[in-house]
């Protein structure tokens, strides 16, 4: 093509992150995205809602700047339409602060789900509309199925399947299951040159 | 491509005629709120009203208390499908926390002090909430309900009597969130002046 090509619906990043025009991202300077992450439009992230309270420092050791990662999202993840992402908060030595919200790689977010989860581990599924709640921590290799609401501080072990209001764990994952969280296809087939899916 | 990127927010849509506001003038709310509608929208003291969240004072006039907390993608004053939906806007009473999403339907609405509205939720128009109340994720109130005070609604709407007594605890966290959110989002009531 002679001219030069039409500005995309998607902003593809230097390490392959396809973030889309259309989603807000509050506090950017706070969220990290490890690459190959894809945030479709009308996603929304909330990296204002910093950490203020700090953890004391070794003892001994000098302060370090402060760490002021709000959310920090891994590599080939994937966030489906309207997602909001928001760090979870509690009281912590008398005063009310945010904690970071850390999600690991190849996890896939359904449409209008709402996360405020303390951390996400690696090849977790989460279906549509559901509501993980502050400080739930998911383990690796679950699937939270369509509609849960996952209760707050609950631990979810690696993998479980999740279900219900509230969300309870109803089965374990086959062996031979682990393939479908595998993102690397479903990562080509968004951005502003979509590859048809893989057969 | 310059190393450091300042990501700019997608444009908010406001269009629709601007509400007359009476704003306390200790009101945290930010520039990334949308305010829309006729009748008047009045937020008292040390509120905080998070980024992205809609109040629409197209049906009635909206009246938010002292010390509460709206976060985004919420809906106040949502227009109701209901045909014979009350007259009226919404009203919040005092240290009511509307979690994310939730969408409050305008008609006579009301919302008792110390409730909490959690993330999702909807609240049908005309709906009487009494103080304390907690309505958990994703749970639908229907239009005209009533919910007695310390009332807990949960999974598909079961319903129970919170017998806790905690209320006086709930108001103090709201406080230590409202003295951190105070600190943490821009405010710009001016805008909407």
């Amino acid at each position: 093509m002679s001219r030069r090509p039409a500005k995309g619906d998607y902003i593809e990043t230097d390490t392959g992150n396809k973030v889309s025009r259309k989603a807000v991202l509050v506090g950017t300077q706070n969220i990290m995205l490890g690459g190959k992450t894809v945030i479709q439009p009308e996603v929304m992230i909330r990296g204002d809602l910093v950490r203020t309270a700090q953890a004391q420092p070794p003892s001994g050791g000098s302060a370090a700047p402060p760490n002021t990662t709000a959310v920090a999202i891994g590599r080939y993840c994937f966030l489906a339409r309207t997602v909001l992402l928001r760090p979870p908060g509690r009281i912590y030595k008398g005063v009310f602060t945010y904690m970071p919200l850390r999600i690991g790689d190849h996890v896939f977010i359904g449409q209008g789900t709402v996360v405020q989860a303390a951390s996400i581990g690696n090849h977790v599924y989460i279906g549509k509309g559901c509501v993980i709640n502050e400080f739930a921590i998911i383990k690796d290799y679950v699937k939270v199925l369509d509609g849960t609401i996952v209760p707050a501080n609950m631990v979810i072990p690696s993998f479980s399947i999740v279900a219900g209001k509230p969300g309870r764990v109803v089965g374990e994952l086959p062996d031979g299951a682990h393939d479908e969280f595998e993102l690397r296809d479903l990562y080509k087939t968004v951005g502003n040159n979509p590859q048809p899916a893989a057969a | 491509m310059s190393s450091k990127r300042h990501s700019v927010l997608p444009a908010v849509d406001r269009s629709g005629p601007k509400p007359p506001v009476n704003f306390s003038t200790s009101l945290t709310i930010s520039d990334n709120a949308v305010l829309q509608g006729t009748h008047s929208i009045t937020m008292q003291a040390e509120t905080v009203v998070h980024p992205r969240s809609r109040i629409e004072s197209s049906v009635g006039s909206v009246l938010v208390g002292r010390r509460c907390i709206i976060q985004e993608r919420v809906h106040l004053g949502a227009p109701s499908d209901n045909q014979d939906k009350g007259t009226g806007g919404v009203s919040l009473g005092d240290y009511v926390l509307i979690e994310a999403g939730s969408i409050i339907e305008a008609g006579g609405t009301e919302i008792g002090e110390g409730s909490i509205i959690q993330v999702g939720s909807k609240i049908g128009s005309g709906a009487k909430i009494g103080k304390n109340c907690t309505v958990s994720h994703l749970s639908v109130i229907a239009n005209g309900d009533v919910l007695p005070d310390n009332t807990v609604v949960y999974s598909n709407g079961t319903r129970r009597t919170d017998k806790r007594g905690t209320p006086e605890l709930r108001k103090l966290s709201i406080v230590k969130q409202i003295a951190m959110l105070r600190k943490m989002i821009p405010s710009n009531p001016d805008k909407f002046r």
